[in-house]
């Protein structure tokens, strides 16, 4: 009856919900990673310049998370009340970070004494950095508990948070300048190089510990497509080495996003088509074909549009940014 | 003609539900050892709906207040666009900041709500998932990113864009805060009375979406709850208004304010009551054991009677029968039916399991947020008399020092009816999470009770952080007052040839 079948639309859903992934972490990515590198930053003047850098953006950032919610919740509502209850604890870590660093944002601009803000803000965006790691790592490794899965899981963590330091690194070059831009470029460059160690330790891990590496990692074809992802992750790394040091102001930060996308993509192209390797597989997992087609049309719709706003509200704030005087 | 009641809490739908519902051991359990007593998984599931309980009670204060003053904001903006006045330009400048302390605080404790679908209501998430879950996507993708994608330009736009593009954004603001109200109350309503789905495999599937979303008490649910956020606004607006005119403080500039509030509560007060009659009738349509409940109604009156309405009483759920209560014949028939002697079935005659828990709450929390319907007409009423009687001078009006602290008292009481309401809507539900297909007890994570008690402390502790904050800065607001010199920016053209200069030397 449908030319549609039941098989295409769950993969569509995977696509669209892997974009709205992508859309999130990188975006609310060097927001939290603005806030982590916030804690080693000396200055009240710079650290208000660099909450000042996501003011009008954050919001709409955190938003993608919600809307990542929602889609997951009416496309794959298996997966939906598996993951978030088999994940209680970090789920609840990353939504304390996330008030924590919401709260901060909002409020550090009429307060009178700053500090405790700061802390806030950086002490929330830390926390939800390494929540999300974590919920990351559990999903890669099945959801098995054990020790091995363990260090795993907080490797993962600091992949994440690391990966996130370097989008907010190179979004600072791109907002910013003088001695804040300075820093920001050399602040890049550590979060690069922890970044990639922890990707290469993950990928080995992944095929020592992972259900993924005989699931997937197997199949000729996949390993193929992941080399070539994995080239591409290489010469983005390249990029933002070079980027950086030949003082580019956008490319760093585009270079950075590159590396999370093909990043990302390895991860879809790895987990497909579980969600939960060896434990939830999408089919499995997901809503009726009526509600998919249902839900496609509006979701699917309102995507472009979506991502036309955001990208206006980015236009409207472009260039770097000066102090705000009080 | 008296409505058919029937037995509406036990359709054929929920019958086949109960032989197929979900068993939660088989894959929510977190615990290794699911306790074998129903005590103990009950301190669970209370737990949790401790925990829903106090973050949606929390939460519900902050986008009831955006939706309304969003609004306003665009009421004003626009007056402002089509006079030129610049007073209203300053309203807007000034409203603005309240709407951005009460935004940040609605942002950050809505993100647990979404999510505590998935942590603490397992079972429910799987279950319903495909008519919540899609109706939460296009809430998200329609409504919620709307307003964050436009609050930044409306905001710190200032100057950045153009009159007209920033009047949109305020536009998409308001539209966006309350298109996301209306889709949460869908998927609410839908849990009072829910329509359009069957039961495949142990969960539910959308056969008809139309009826699923136009379900029986979403017409209501949807616009007593919209009507109520723009009450709640509109008397904050008022009472803040009163404020500064009690204090003799900006008058002329808040009698334009209080104006404005006053005209809107002129036609919103007598609608929300005509709402809220129209909702309770529903109720005691699709909702009998609820409508009982929140009347401490215990027994079904005669064919060819009126049941009485107790005006107050103390229900007793032991005994099934109030200790005592104060009654007006025939009036509960009229209120739940529109006629003299329609049938209105008793609490009692309902199964015990089927009843809903906390009946005195139910009864009080109702007849509190009716009598603040009430008084709300009265003061708008006595106000516009006052206003007519002096023609809204600013010397004359100054003087009624008793109304204008009348209307100042009466800040915090739409929070309280909108609270009471919601205890009525979704403790009156209760022991359903869908009603009459999926139990509570059923929808819960069994998570280990630690856990939860920990993440319930966390969220208390934040949210006293959150309002304590939130006070300090609108005391701060109210303080300063407006800023009466404050001249609209001109819009200036970003210069981008200097732009690209800057980019080529770096």
């Amino acid at each position: 009856m449908s030319v549609l079948s039941h098989t295409t639309l769950t993969s569509a859903w995977f696509g669209l919900i892997g974009l709205m992934l992508v859309l999130y972490v990188v975006t609310d990515g060097f927001d939290l990673g603005i806030g982590i590198l916030s804690l080693i930053t000396r200055e009240e003047r710079d650290r208000s310049l660099m909450i000042q850098s996501i003011g009008h953006v954050w919001d709409a950032n955190e938003t993608w998370l919600v809307v990542l919610g929602g889609a997951l919740f009416g496309a794959f509502p298996a997966a939906y009340a598996l993951l978030l209850s088999t994940l209680y604890v970090p789920v609840m870590a990353m939504i304390a970070g996330l008030i924590l660093r919401g709260a901060a944002i909002e409020f550090r601009h009429p307060a009178h004494y700053k500090r405790a803000w700061d802390i806030a803000f950086g002490a929330g965006s830390t926390i939800a950095a390494l929540a999300q790691g974590v919920i990351l790592g559990r999903v890669v490794t099945g959801l098995v508990p054990g020790l091995a899965s363990g260090v795993f899981v907080a490797l993962t963590a600091l992949g994440v948070a690391s990966g996130y330091a370097l989008l907010g690194a190179t979004y600072l070059v791109k907002k910013t300048s003088g001695p804040l831009e300075h820093a920001a470029r050399s602040y890049a460059l550590g979060a690069a190089a922890t970044t990639v160690a922890a990707a290469i330790l993950l990928t080995a891990g992944t095929r020592i510990i992972s259900p993924i590496a005989h699931l997937r990692w197997s199949d000729p074809v996949v390993f193929q497509a992941l080399l070539m992802l994995g080239l591409v992750s290489a010469l983005a790394f390249a990029g933002v080495v070079w980027a950086v040091l030949s003082r580019r102001t956008h490319a760093p930060f585009r270079a950075a996003v590159l590396l999370f996308i093909s990043s990302f993509a390895g991860l879809a192209l790895s987990l497909f088509p579980d969600l939960v390797p060896g434990r939830l597989s999408l089919s499995q997992a997901a809503s009726s074909q009526s509600t998919l087609v249902f839900m496609m049309v509006g979701v699917g719709l309102m995507m472009p549009i979506m991502m036309g706003y955001n990208f206006y509200q980015y236009f409207v704030f472009r260039g770097k940014i000066q102090l705000e005087a009080h | 003609m008296a409505p058919d009641h029937g037995v509406a809490w036990q359709t054929p739908l929920a019958r086949r539900a109960a032989e197929l519902r979900p068993h939660n051991g088989d894959c929510f359990s977190l615990i290794e050892e699911v306790p074998n007593t129903i005590m103990a998984i009950n301190d669970i599931v209370n737990l949790s709906r401790g925990q829903f309980a106090m973050t949606a009670i929390f939460h519900i204060i902050w986008p009831i207040l955006t939706i309304s003053l969003s609004a306003f904001l665009l009421l004003v903006e626009t007056l402002w666009v089509r006079t030129n006045d610049v007073v209203y330009y300053r309203h807007a400048r000034f409203w603005a900041k309240l709407l951005v302390l009460n935004f940040a605080v609605g942002v950050v404790s809505g993100i647990p709500m979404e999510f505590q679908f998935g942590t603490n209501w397992a079972g429910f998430s799987r279950y319903t998932g495909e008519f919540i879950g899609n109706i939460l996507g296009f809430e998200g993708t329609m409504a919620f990113m709307l307003e964050a994608g436009f609050i930044g330009v409306m905001l710190y736009g200032w100057g950045r864009v153009p009159r007209g593009v920033h009047l949109f954004a305020t536009a998409m603001v308001a539209f966006g805060s309350s298109l996301s109200a209306f889709w949460i109350m869908v998927a609410n309503s839908w849990m009072q009375s829910p329509a359009g789905v069957a039961v495949v495999d142990g969960r539910l599937v959308v056969t008809d979406y139309l009826a699923a979303i136009f379900n029986p008490d979403m017409i209501w649910g949807v616009t007593h709850m919209w009507v109520g956020a723009l009450e709640t606004g509109a008397f904050v607006i008022a009472g803040i208004s009163a404020f500064y005119l009690y204090r003799r403080r900006y008058g002329e500039f808040f009698l334009r304010s209080f104006k404005l509030a006053l005209i809107a509560l002129l036609v919103i007060a007598p609608l929300q009551i005509w709402l809220g009659d129209s909702s309770g009738f529903e109720v005691f349509r699709t909702q009998p054991a609820k409508g009982a409940a929140i009347e401490g109604d215990w027994h079904t009156n005669a064919p060819g009677t009126g049941a009485p309405w107790a005006l107050l009483a103390w229900p007793d759920q032991a005994q099934q029968k109030n200790d005592w209560a104060l009654e007006l014949p025939t009036m509960l028939s009229v209120l739940g039916t529109h006629s003299l002697t329609g049938k209105i079935t008793g609490l009692a005659e309902i199964p015990r399991a089927d009843q809903p828990p906390m009946v005195p709450l139910l009864f009080y929390a109702f007849r509190v947020m009716a009598g603040i319907g009430f008084w709300f007409m009265v003061l708008a009423f006595w106000s516009a008399w006052v206003w007519r009687k002096t023609r809204g001078r600013l010397t004359e009006m100054l003087r009624q020092r008793k109304l204008l602290l009348a209307w100042v008292l009466s800040i915090p009481l739409p929070y309280i009816a909108v609270e009471s309401g919601w205890i009525v809507r979704e403790v009156g539900r209760q022991p359903w999470v869908v009603y009459g297909l999926l139990r509570t007890r059923d929808a819960a994570t069994l998570l280990p009770a630690g856990t939860i008690a920990t993440s319930m402390t966390m969220f208390a502790f934040f949210y006293a952080i959150l309002i304590a904050t939130f006070v300090v800065f609108a005391y701060k607001w109210l303080k300063k007052g407006p800023d009466l010199d404050a001249l609209p920016p001109a819009f200036v053209k970003p210069l981008r040839p200097q732009a690209r200069l800057l980019e080529t030397q770096s």
